[in-house]
């Protein structure tokens, strides 16, 4: 397996080949490079830069696993795995990079994909160039409106908004008497849809309670301290936090300088993505947080998850956050749909026999039993608990654990979120 | 004094918050007392200053003569460049010092609790401007740096070494900007791309205060931090916007800024 970064020389190319299939074809037809020998080519788009470079990291190291772990065993129907890595920056810039992947690289599918602002540019992009997308994070919803409800070649992670409603299915039961509600998120669609989603959920379990302040600081700030102030003052009874990356740790350090949590309970939706960065020192007990879909310290894990963890662990010193199980779970899905697509035969399939085989697939991921629903969606499990510091580590991890099916908390194809949740039976 | 818009700051800024991470995670990890972590952190903050005077006489030293869009241009590539090392360097997690901002204990100051690092810090601030204050006013060094500020080439012909004084003054100002980083980390955790957070508030901060002026500079970050807080607590959503319509009405009533001097 290699990985191949991008060079000058390779994004002229890229240019050269992108103008030039405008010009000679439909961008609507699927190219006609059939390889059914040699490796098999896998573009991964991964960020590198910037505030979400963790969640790249982490998602690209899982790639990696997965393809040595492929080629070990003997690779794809006979053929070793060549992942082609290119950078997800901005959403033209990804583009051009998804174009090269498919018309250059002649990839058999790209994997990958993390931020909802690249990937709603994506995905029309993905259906016109016919070759599978199986997006890590990233979905084609604007706000919580799907904006690509019947997808041919795109498959997008769950809906942006699903950790915000299985934490507010879990605060009445964890929290009692709550009346009075804070929230702060970064601001932009992810941190907006949480929040309302929180609220919409939350009302349904707990008709008479109040909403008492909302902060959006910018994506980036790396001081809280004026909005930790605001929330004290605000003497509300609980605190609920979409952050997701190194200002879920920040603010949680800044909060117990001035002992917020003494007085507040608190919610962290997403803060397990950076979760061995909150250490005991400054994370109290609790608090209610979420690992998305996956919880390395389960101790009900699969000996795939252990694995996993513990070479995770020695490679890179780090225990893996959930964007891990969403890159397995695209490649290892592609894998199983390949092999099952060819039959009997074992011939390299179509890409639109790949599609087909996809949709409605049941997977072992490393969380366990993953599937991608029938519109393209992944259907999973989400991991909450109470944060404990009685744990061999020196960050928090969570007892109990929550386990909380998409089946429960994602809304179902082709249904409004706030009509979903109005509807339900509580 | 050398007439160049630094992008770079608040990638010295940056080094110095990861410097100090690594110092102080090295300090812990020998046994040294927790209580006096700050001084491995402050002296790693101000010995990576240090890499001013490669920047200055590496880079910046061929551009003072060229256009500003080229200084701005280079400067920016060293922001880029030294996100990308700071990236290979201490990997893409965000660092922290653990617990260590409690470490010094918090205190109550009317009704509100506060940590005592904070003050600490505070105090450091207004220690380090008083220092710079007395440097420039009360010193021969300070002199020469007023002199070569106001009139580089009269300073040069009454025979002050330029090239010592930039690279000097070059120096003192990136350990300022990584002492700071280096300072501020307990509070909070770093990220490499706080270095371009940092030179947004930092441009405010100067179009405020003045260019070119200390006590600017000073009324400058007190005037941009307390209006943000007080914008959070009251109305959140003018946080930003209320910065930037100050930054905008000094750009226009008063393009010199509260305490900048006019162009003679």
């Amino acid at each position: 397996m290699t990985t191949n970064p991008s060079s000058r020389r390779q994004f002229l190319k890229v240019l050269g080949a992108g103008a030039g299939a405008a010009v000679a074809a439909r961008l609507d037809a699927p190219p006609a490079y059939a390889q059914a020998t040699g490796p098999v080519k896998i573009g991964v788009l991964t960020i590198r830069a910037g505030v979400a470079a963790p969640v790249g990291a982490a998602g690209l190291r899982a790639t990696e696993w997965w393809a040595e772990r492929v080629n070990k065993s003997g690779g794809i129907l006979g053929r070793q795995v060549q992942l082609v890595v290119e950078e997800e920056s901005n959403p033209k810039d990804t583009v051009e990079r998804y174009r090269k992947l498919i018309l250059q690289d002649q990839v058999e599918a790209v994997l990958g994909g993390i931020s909802t602002g690249v990937t709603l540019a994506l995905g029309p992009v993905a259906e016109d160039l016919g070759t599978p997308w199986l997006s890590w994070d990233g979905t084609t919803q604007k706000g919580v409106e799907e904006t690509m409800p019947n997808p041919k070649w795109a498959f997008k992670s769950v809906d942006n908004e699903v950790e915000a409603i299985v934490a507010g299915i879990l605060t009445p039961k964890h929290f009692k008497g709550i009346k009075t509600v804070a929230g702060i998120g970064n601001d932009y669609s992810y941190g907006h849809d949480c929040w309302e989603s929180y609220q919409a959920v939350l009302k349904r379990y707990i008709p008479d309670v109040k909403f008492v302040l909302e902060l959006f600081p910018k994506l980036g700030v790396t001081d809280f301290t004026s909005h930790v102030a605001t929330i004290q003052q605000s003497k509300a009874d609980l605190l609920m936090c979409s952050f997701w990356s190194g200002d879920a740790t920040i603010i949680m350090k800044q909060a117990a300088a001035v002992g917020l949590f003494k007085t507040m309970k608190g919610v962290f939706t997403t803060a397990g993505g950076v979760h061995d960065s909150l250490k005991k020192e400054f994370t109290p007990e609790g608090l209610l947080l979420g690992y998305n879909t996956m919880y390395f310290d389960d101790p009900k894990g699969s000996p795939l998850l252990k694995q996993f963890v513990r070479e995770y662990k020695a490679k890179y010193n780090e225990y893996p956050p959930y964007e891990c199980d969403h890159a397995f779970f695209n490649a290892e899905s592609y894998r199983v749909a390949v092999e099952k697509a060819s039959g009997a035969s074992k011939k390299w399939p179509e890409k639109a026999q790949v599609v087909k085989t996809l949709e409605g697939l049941e997977i072992e991921s490393l969380s366990g039993k993953r599937s991608w629903r029938e519109d393209h969606i992944q259907m999973c499990n989400f991991y909450q608990g109470i944060t404990t510091h009685k744990n061999a580590y020196d960050f928090v991890t969570i007892n109990p654990i929550e386990t909380v099916s998409t089946k429960q908390a994602m809304k179902p194809a082709g249904t409004k979120l706030f009509d979903w949740i109005a509807g339900w039976k509580i | 004094m050398q007439k160049i818009f630094n992008l770079a700051c608040g990638s010295f800024y940056a080094l110095g918050a990861y410097v100090g991470v690594s110092a102080v995670g090295w300090y812990v990890g020998a046994g040294g007392p927790p209580a006096l972590f700050i001084v491995p952190l402050a002296l790693a903050g101000l010995a990576v200053g240090a890499v001013g005077v490669v920047v200055e006489r590496g880079l910046l030293r061929f551009v003072y003569d060229r256009d500003e869009t080229f200084q701005l241009l280079m400067t920016f590539a060293i922001v880029l460049m030294m996100e990308d090392a700071i990236r290979m360097t201490w990997g893409t997690a965000p660092r922290s010092t653990a617990g260590l901002y409690l470490a010094y204990g918090q205190i109550r100051i009317l009704g509100a609790v506060a940590p005592v690092y904070n003050l600490i810090v505070i105090a450091a601030s207004l220690a380090i401007a008083l220092g710079i204050g007395w440097l420039l006013a009360r010193t021969a060094f300070g002199r020469i740096i007023r002199a070569t500020a106001d009139n580089p080439e009269m300073a040069e012909a009454l025979g002050v070494d330029m090239r010592r004084v930039y690279a000097k003054v070059f120096t003192l100002g990136t350990a300022l900007g990584t002492l700071g980083g280096a300072l501020v980390i307990p509070a909070t955790a770093a990220m490499s791309e706080m270095g371009i957070e940092l030179i947004v508030e930092a441009f405010a901060v100067v179009v405020i205060g003045g260019l070119g002026s200390m006590r600017g500079a000073v009324v400058g970050a007190l005037a941009v931090g307390l209006l943000r807080s007080i914008a959070i607590a009251v109305y959140p959503e003018l946080e930003m916007l209320l910065i930037y319509l100050i930054v905008i009405v000094v750009l226009v009533a008063r393009p010199r800024g509260l305490f900048g001097r006019a162009e003679a």
